[in-house]
């Protein structure tokens, strides 16, 4: 699994490339954690690259939601792939989260 | 039909083996790619269960995966040697609201929604834990 992250003044935007599973979960969430330690409320979470995206990832994107939320911040889904979606809906988790076709519409909505 | 048996240590690094074994089954059995990726989903979701839940960080073991393909269905088994643990009871559905989403039992309801069948029974002192996805046709037009 590949991050990216990229900071701008509304948000920050962590781009997600590769499987997101039981092997791999950490890694997003200690990526996600160190960019709320540094203050930001509003995360964009870019799921263009995503392969795999397993209970386990869902788990992360949830728990991550809930920490926003508490200080009154929001993370968004930008341009998420179809793998990535069908988690998503699977799961039933799509009225969670706000999701955009693109970093440029998800970065606008802050 | 064809038969694929592939056996990987009981890690969670090993789950993607499985997946890949499971997409090629699939395609082979004829599903488009988002049936192919709901059942590599049921697969990881049982095996994640089977390492974390069933082997845990204390024991060792291996999970083997038996899967049929044939035209429009695909039979899956998974075995392994952990103590016994049946997954193919349906969860309920947990009511949860936007304010609390749920962070838990996600895994199982993944795999009761993809597949269309779920069964389990204890042999010879292993887990099989057997799943079917059929494709479903379209009506013909007359």
């Amino acid at each position: 699994m590949e991050l990216n992250a990229h900071e701008y003044k509304r948000a920050t935007i962590l781009g997600v490339v590769g499987r997101v599973d039981s092997a791999t979960w950490s890694e997003l969430d200690s990526a996600l954690q160190g960019i709320i330690d540094q203050g930001q409320k509003h995360i964009i979470l870019d799921l263009a690259g995503v392969e795999f995206l397993s209970s386990s990832g869902l788990r992360v994107l949830v728990t991550t939601m809930k920490e926003l939320r508490k200080v009154g911040g929001e993370m968004v889904l930008a341009a998420a792939s179809d793998r990535a979606s069908d988690s998503i809906n699977i799961a039933g988790l799509d009225v969670l989260f706000r999701s955009f076709p693109s970093r440029e519409e998800a970065i606008a909505s802050f | 039909m064809s038969l694929r048996q592939i056996r990987v240590p009981g890690r969670l690094d090993q789950i993607e083996v499985l997946c890949v074994a499971v997409d090629d089954c699939a395609r082979e059995a004829g599903f488009d790619d988002r049936t192919r990726y709901a059942c590599q989903l049921a697969v990881g979701e049982a095996c994640e269960n089977i390492v974390k839940h069933g082997y845990g960080p204390m024991r060792r073991g291996e999970i083997l995966l038996v899967a049929r393909a044939s035209p429009g269905e695909i039979q899956l088994e998974l075995r392994d040697s952990a103590p016994p643990f049946n997954p193919s009871s349906l969860p309920p559905d947990q009511p949860w609201t936007e304010d609390n989403p749920p962070v838990g039992g996600l895994g199982l309801q993944i795999m009761h929604r993809v597949m269309d069948e779920v069964s389990y029974r204890r042999r010879l002192g292993q887990n099989r834990l057997q799943m079917r996805k059929r494709l479903v046709r379209k009506p013909r037009r007359t």
